[in-house]
């Protein structure tokens, strides 16, 4: 499982990293960073909950 | 402190019926059965979560622009009135010190602030959570993060509501009460920043106005310009999302029991009655250009308004919005507006919202309304005249 960030989309919200820190951290503007290039699959529900809370919808999932 | 984004003042009386209303979504539900509603030629109200997510991302369309709300501001406010490009240059500089690791060094500070104010009555039993509480506690926040005196604070809710509560029952009966608000605060900080000028410090404003743009520091009036938002769209809001939350859980003993036992609960509680309750129930946008929403025709120059809080318990696009889950997930409301506007103060709104609840209830875990009260909001933004709790003298 990966994480796609639509870093256009993304206005730093903030909700990802909030939910999800071992994933999902945050620049200097409190945009979101992906921090795994492959979701580990302990993660896996962790990766959805950052995602689906989303408002911009700028997280998706790709397995 | 809280937000870029910020209610209008346009006359509708479904947006102001809606926001003053102690149930906002029955109100929400009825609005929704159409996209948009119009009311004369040049106000349009857009109802359902898909199009109002869709307009907050055309902010070149329907633009934030100073023709979308009248604040009483000579220039448009930083960065809410500026429309792309010029926008992001300013949130870059604005972001980082609103950003989550900025806000979080304040949380012992918040703590001990939201312990003291409630020292001062849970003795007594009784108090207007509104008056002695919500009000006093985000200006407080804010006037330590910018470095003024606390015994200003009298004079900051006094500009502050001069420009969001001017007396008088129509925008023109308003406008003069508004021009002298907006003109005192001008003054007030023009006099700060010359101070400031001499002798810097590593306060909020200390730091804005060492910021640069393109290799350039903010003129007066761009740093005047931030000041004035700062005021109007980072006091009021979280005053109103404390009332809105506090009288909500009031009513709920059931819900706040829940968070007295458990508070792990207390940040998607947060999330959920920010939801629920929606305080900024809408944001102002201006057409720049003729389009359509949902189907309907919007002519260029008619005033837009997003109605976040219908948005946010449209069950058509997610379903069982319609009641109140302390811990529902996924929870990707808008109650922070969206897009490039987004509240620039959502993490410093939070992070208050946070730390009053949880302080509050380990005070004053049991508490309720009155017998006879009947709960007045207003208009506009969400706040409650009074909020009388009583509650066992906390130990």
């Amino acid at each position: 499982m990966r994480i796609v960030l639509d870093s256009e989309r993304c206005v730093g919200h903030g909700r990802c990293y909030s939910l999800a820190p071992d994933l999902f951290d945050a620049d200097e503007r409190g945009h979101c960073v992906v921090r795994v290039a492959e979701v580990p699959p302990a993660f896996e529900s962790s990766a959805r909950t950052g995602v689906t809370n989303c408002p911009e919808r700028a997280l998706r999932i790709e397995e | 402190m809280d937000l870029e984004t910020e209610v209008g003042h346009a006359e509708s009386n479904e947006v102001t019926d809606l926001a003053a209303s102690a149930d906002p979504r029955a109100i929400a539900r009825d609005l929704r059965r159409e996209p948009v509603m119009h009311v004369g030629d040049m106000f349009a109200i857009v109802t359902r979560r898909a199009d109002v997510e869709a307009a907050l991302r055309k902010p070149a369309l329907y633009s934030s622009g100073a023709g979308a709300v009248d604040l009483g501001n000579a220039r448009p406010l930083i960065p809410l009135q500026i429309d792309p490009p010029k926008h992001v240059k300013y949130r870059r500089i604005l972001d980082p010190l609103f950003a989550p690791r900025e806000v979080v060094d304040l949380e012992a500070h918040v703590v001990e602030l939201v312990r003291k104010i409630v020292d001062r009555f849970a003795e007594r039993g009784s108090c207007d959570l509104h008056a002695e509480f919500t009000v006093p506690l985000p200006c407080t926040v804010f006037l330590d993060l910018m470095g003024l005196p606390i015994e200003d604070l009298g004079l900051f809710l006094s500009m502050k509501d001069g420009i969001i509560r001017p007396e008088g029952d129509s925008m023109e009966a308003q406008a003069p009460g508004r021009r002298a608000a907006a003109q005192q605060i001008y003054e007030y900080f023009q006099a700060v920043i010359n101070e400031r000028r001499g002798k810097p410090g590593d306060d909020l404003l200390s730091r804005i106005m060492n910021s640069e743009v393109d290799g350039v520091r903010l003129s007066d009036e761009e740093i005047l310009d931030v000041c004035f938002l700062f005021i109007i769209a980072g006091l009021d809001t979280v005053t109103d999302s404390l009332d809105c939350i506090f009288a909500h859980l009031a009513q709920h003993p059931d819900q706040r029991a829940e968070l007295v036992k458990n508070p792990s609960l207390i940040p998607s509680a947060v999330e959920e009655l920010l939801r629920w309750e929606s305080p900024v129930p809408a944001v102002a946008r201006v057409a720049t250009e003729a389009s359509e929403i949902g189907g309907c025709p919007i002519g260029a120059g008619e005033q837009v308004m997003l109605l976040l809080a219908s948005a946010n318990t449209d069950d058509d696009a997610h379903p069982g919005l319609d009641i109140v889950d302390l811990s529902r997930d996924p929870n990707p409301h808008l109650a922070f507006g969206g897009g490039i506007h987004r509240c620039l103060g959502s993490h410093l709104a939070r992070l208050e919202l946070r730390v009053a609840l949880r302080e509050f209830h380990l005070l004053i875990p049991e508490y309720s309304l009155p017998p006879g009260t009947v709960l007045e909001y207003t208009p506009g933004l969400r706040s409650l005249h009074h909020l009388p709790l009583t509650f066992g003298a906390s130990a």
